[in-house]
């Protein structure tokens, strides 16, 4: 029998589990556990204090990643390079993007099933997913990490479904050239032999 | 002969991987691949789904790419699947929310 009261009940079933996945967004905007710790802890406070504006039974998730999203690009004082960066994006054409998988057709001949992405450490997709541009980072970690749906980015990112799409697809196309990158370098796939112009940089 | 073994390669490309005549899944490889990151995410319409699955399980062609895009996403998920939150900052959360008057029992 608890005698919690309904708003703390509330907060604990829905806000309080997904402690984990606050974090590990946090780790990566803010990029060291320090800071991704403050971050956090810093998203449910807020969350807490202003849990009478959550609709209960809809995604605390998605409503928690946007705090912090927000919480950081507020400390990072981003919001005007964020706003150049989605003129940059918006008119790309996510269809294309999803065609114009460049690492695949550089390896299609040595490795066309991408055995090689087994190889690569996590230490090293880790990095190089911190090392993207933020609004492709944001991304990538929303959708292939935490795996919320377009729309629930588009509302974490306050940006259209379209944008969403362009930015994601974007997003992995470049993870995916800088681990290719790394995997040459590192031997674990050789190099491409003989390039020729069709083969750079090709759509499917 | 620069331009002999670019004809040659091309060649070769064209016998592996001729372009079905009568695509599986009713849609062509093009359109397929367009809508590959939209059902790989879960994104796609039943009825498009299927039609987009039906080809790249069955295209000799697409296939591989599906393959492809498949481990990149195993490889992404599982670097980063066991990190969880340190007890330390569990335990940091719980003490704010408690000076804050969130009450666990």
């Amino acid at each position: 029998m608890s005698h919690l009261p309904d708003r703390d009940r509330a907060f604990r079933e829905e806000a309080l589990p997904q402690m984990d996945a606050v974090y590990r967004f946090a780790l990566r905007l803010a990029g060291s556990q320090d800071r991704a710790q403050d971050l956090a802890q810093e998203t449910f406070l807020h969350a807490f204090r202003n849990w009478d504006k959550y609709t209960p039974g809809t995604q605390a998730k998605s409503w928690l990643f946007t705090i912090c999203r927000n919480l950081f690009l507020r400390r990072e004082q981003r919001s005007k390079r964020h706003q150049e960066i989605v003129s940059e994006v918006a008119d790309v054409d996510p269809r294309q993007l999803s065609r114009e998988a460049t690492v695949f057709m550089a390896v299609r001949d040595r490795d066309p099933e991408g055995a090689f992405w087994k190889e690569v450490v996590d230490e090293e997709v880790l990095r190089a997913i911190d090392e993207l541009p933020g609004e492709f980072k944001d991304a990538v970690v929303l959708s292939d990490i935490e795996d919320l749906s377009y729309q629930e980015m588009a509302e974490v990112l306050e940006i259209p479904v379209g944008t969403v799409k362009s930015r994601l697809f974007r997003g992995r196309r470049i993870l995916q050239e800088r681990l290719h990158e790394y995997a040459v370098e590192e031997g674990i796939i050789p190099p491409e032999v003989q390039p020729t112009e069709s083969d750079a940089g090709g759509s499917i | 002969m620069k331009w002999m073994e670019e004809l040659r390669r091309l060649l070769r490309r064209a016998q592996e991987d001729p372009a079905p005549a009568d695509p599986p899944g009713g849609i062509s490889c093009q359109a397929a691949v367009e809508h590959l990151f939209e059902w790989l995410d879960g994104e796609l319409e039943p009825e498009m789904g299927e039609q987009v699955a039906g080809h790249l399980e069955a295209c000799a062609r697409c296939y591989p790419l599906l393959t492809f895009e498949r481990a990149f996403r195993q490889a992404v998920t599982e670097a980063t699947g066991d990190e969880e939150a340190p007890d330390e900052l569990k335990e940091r959360i719980m003490a704010s929310l408690e000076s804050e008057g969130y009450r666990d029992s």
